[in-house]
């Protein structure tokens, strides 16, 4: 058994496909710190045969431990900071963060000050915006190969 | 709006329920000097009990109507107000309790807790669940939202009435259109406004569009929560065409910013409105061949029946609301008898077998596609053009804007201070849904809870606020 997984290349040989152009992927975990719901409406949309972002390298994964990016929608309530932080922690480096939608860049747009934080940046270093309200999934899949292009080998 | 003193409060709520009139709604108001409870009679007109509150004290109605228990708690924890006989008075929008606070106590040998939350695995919002099982077996759910509480009631007060919009936007995208247009009618009431006949045709056209989307999302999450990834993708795509309709009627993807105070500006041509019926004829026909598979596909079909069950008389006790409720079997929808948008014969429907379990919430939804496919087949019947209300010439200084969303009846009250809010309480369609989530799913597998949960697919936003 394992001396099959040693010569995957050598069992590959057997089938006829081209080797994959993607050399990159990005692991992605979804945190909701305070959104509208319109982000995460649209985002349920990139696994959809229209976008099918896992074409791209692309992917949502269960759990923050198996993610390199941290994708975070709405601006931030203090309720929701230690879970965010905490997403942020069980993540293996290196991570990114992307703040997803106007709310997650730009804070509290309308809504009571003394129970909400603001924008991600005030909490988190973030890598990458995306903007809109909400992004459409072609923006959130655009926005994403422009940080995978930055990412590793070239 | 009535008065009521402390010592009749219960008295009169009892001969108000008594009197078939459906609870629809409690909150904190006047800096918490009083309790509003909202009432709704048979023929969909609202009234506003106020009950004044002596020494932060007021007695507590839950037992006369167990779905103001949400309401009572909200009240408490944003106002500090006591609702005598409420016992226990848990915590709901405050975070700051111990666990024993917020959750029922459970033991025995064998009883253990799940818990899932508040980031989730999937692009799901944030929210707690907290089960308590045996074996695989639910014994009792607890739910903790608002973990996405952003005070924009509060935030709203003080702010004129047109621009009010903004904050009711923000609430929730999935439901921009009902929740807009529940607080745009209350502020046509207090400005002595009622909507034009072509008004109301726009605004009923946003709302069946607003539900087109909504519930072919739900099959699609439907699909998901029994592993049917083909169906899921099928419905998935018929979401998305759904999203382009809106942008092209609306400019947005949701429809977000399309229902206004007062007015509308969407105009649509008859050369666009050629191209919209035809995709939304191609799209019926879809929905009808992709319902047509599920419903030969006994894998799919095996998982729905007899799971989550909630009975019709669960159902009205907990004052579950839209296709939920009338999946158990209410005949009950807020469309019936509106005389301020544009549904003149309209007449709920209800599913063959509405015994309250996820395949009659299925089916429910899928009969409602047919009906909305039909409504808007008649309202787009010709080009669109801006449009207006007329003056009554009555203001009110209070508004109630009762509006039958994808999700059920939403309810927003605007308490006008001159031309700005004085207080603003949105009360949706899935606040008034989620204790029936969690009743539904006692008894049965907790891996079954997510399809339960997919069911109902409640929003988070809108009930946080
Ligand atoms: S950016 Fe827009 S869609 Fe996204 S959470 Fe904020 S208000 Fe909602």
């Amino acid at each position: 058994m394992f001396t099959l997984i040693r010569d995957l290349s050598k069992v590959r040989k057997l089938i006829d496909l081209d080797k994959p152009t993607m050399r990159k992927s990005l692991s992605i975990r979804h945190c909701d710190a305070g959104s509208c719901n319109g982000c995460e409406h649209e985002l349920s949309l990139l696994s959809s045969p229209c976008y099918d972002f896992q074409r791209y390298g692309l992917s949502i994964v269960a759990s923050p431990r198996h993610a390199d990016v941290l994708l975070v929608t709405g601006t931030v309530t203090r309720t929701m900071r230690e879970p965010l932080l905490r997403a942020y922690s069980s993540m293996p480096e290196p991570r990114k963060v992307v703040a997803l939608g106007d709310c997650a860049i730009d804070g509290a747009v309308l809504g009571d000050n003394d129970i909400i934080i603001g924008a991600v940046e005030e909490i988190l270093p973030v890598d990458l915006t995306i903007r809109g309200c909400p992004p459409s999934p072609d923006q959130v899949i655009d926005g994403m190969l422009e940080l995978l292009a930055t990412l590793g080998p070239k | 709006m009535s008065n009521t003193k402390v010592s009749t409060y219960r008295e009169r709520v009892e001969y108000l329920i008594g009197n078939s009139m459906r609870f629809a709604g409690l909150y904190g108001t006047g800096q918490g000097q009083s309790v509003a409870s909202v009432f709704v009679d048979q023929s969909g007109k609202a009234m506003l009990e106020l009950c004044e509150v002596v020494d932060a004290k007021v007695p507590s109605i839950v037992d006369i109507v167990p779905a103001a228990q949400w309401d009572e708690r909200e009240a408490h924890d944003l106002y500090g107000i006591v609702f005598e006989g409420h016992e226990p008075l848990r915590p709901l929008v405050n975070h700051d309790s111990r666990l024993e606070k917020w959750t029922v106590a459970t033991t025995g040998g064998d009883v253990y807790q799940v818990a899932v939350g508040p980031t989730h695995a999937g692009i799901i919002e944030s929210g707690h669940f907290r089960f308590h099982v045996v074996g695989d077996r639910i014994l009792h759910l607890d739910t903790r939202l608002f973990y996405k509480h952003r005070g924009l009631e509060k935030a709203s007060e003080t702010k004129d009435l047109t621009s009010g919009i903004e904050y009711v936007k923000r609430a929730c995208m999935a439901c921009s259109v009902a929740n807009g247009l529940s607080y745009a009618h209350a502020c046509e009431v207090i400005l002595g406004l009622r909507p034009s006949m072509e008004l109301r045709r726009v605004r009923t056209i946003l709302l069946e569009l607003e539900r087109l989307w909504n519930h072919l999302n739900d099959l699609a999450q439907g699909c998901a929560g029994v592993g049917m990834a083909v169906g899921n993708a099928a419905f998935c795509y018929l979401v998305e065409q759904a999203r382009q309709i809106n942008n092209k009627v609306s400019g947005h993807r949701f429809l977000a910013g399309s229902i206004r105070v007062g007015a509308s500006s969407i105009s649509v041509d008859s050369q666009e409105l050629e191209v919209l019926s035809g995709l939304l004829s191609e799209m019926r026909t879809s929905v009808e061949s992709h319902w047509r598979e599920l419903t030969f596909n006994s894998s799919f079909q095996d998982r729905l029946q007899g799971v989550g069950i909630l009975n019709r008389e669960k159902a009205l006790k907990l004052g579950i609301v839209g296709p939920c409720a009338r999946a158990s079997g209410i005949i009950q929808d807020a469309r019936n008898g509106c005389d301020w948008l544009a549904y003149d014969d309209f007449q709920p429907v209800l599913t063959r077998e509405g015994n309250g379990d996820v395949k009659s919430r299925f089916e429910q939804r899928i009969e409602e596609l047919w009906q909305t496919f039909d409504l808007l087949d008649g309202l787009l019947s010709r080009p669109i053009s801006p449009a207006n209300c007329d003056p009554t010439g009555v203001p009110a200084p209070v508004g109630v804007g009762i509006v039958e969303g994808a999700r059920g009846q939403t309810t927003c009250v605007v308490e006008s201070n001159g031309a700005s809010i004085g207080r603003l309480h949105l009360r949706s369609a899935s606040y008034a849904n989620w204790p029936g989530v969690a009743c539904c799913s006692v008894g049965n597998l907790l891996p079954d809870f997510p399809l339960i949960n997919k069911s109902f697919e409640l929003c988070y936003a809108c009930v946080d606020r």
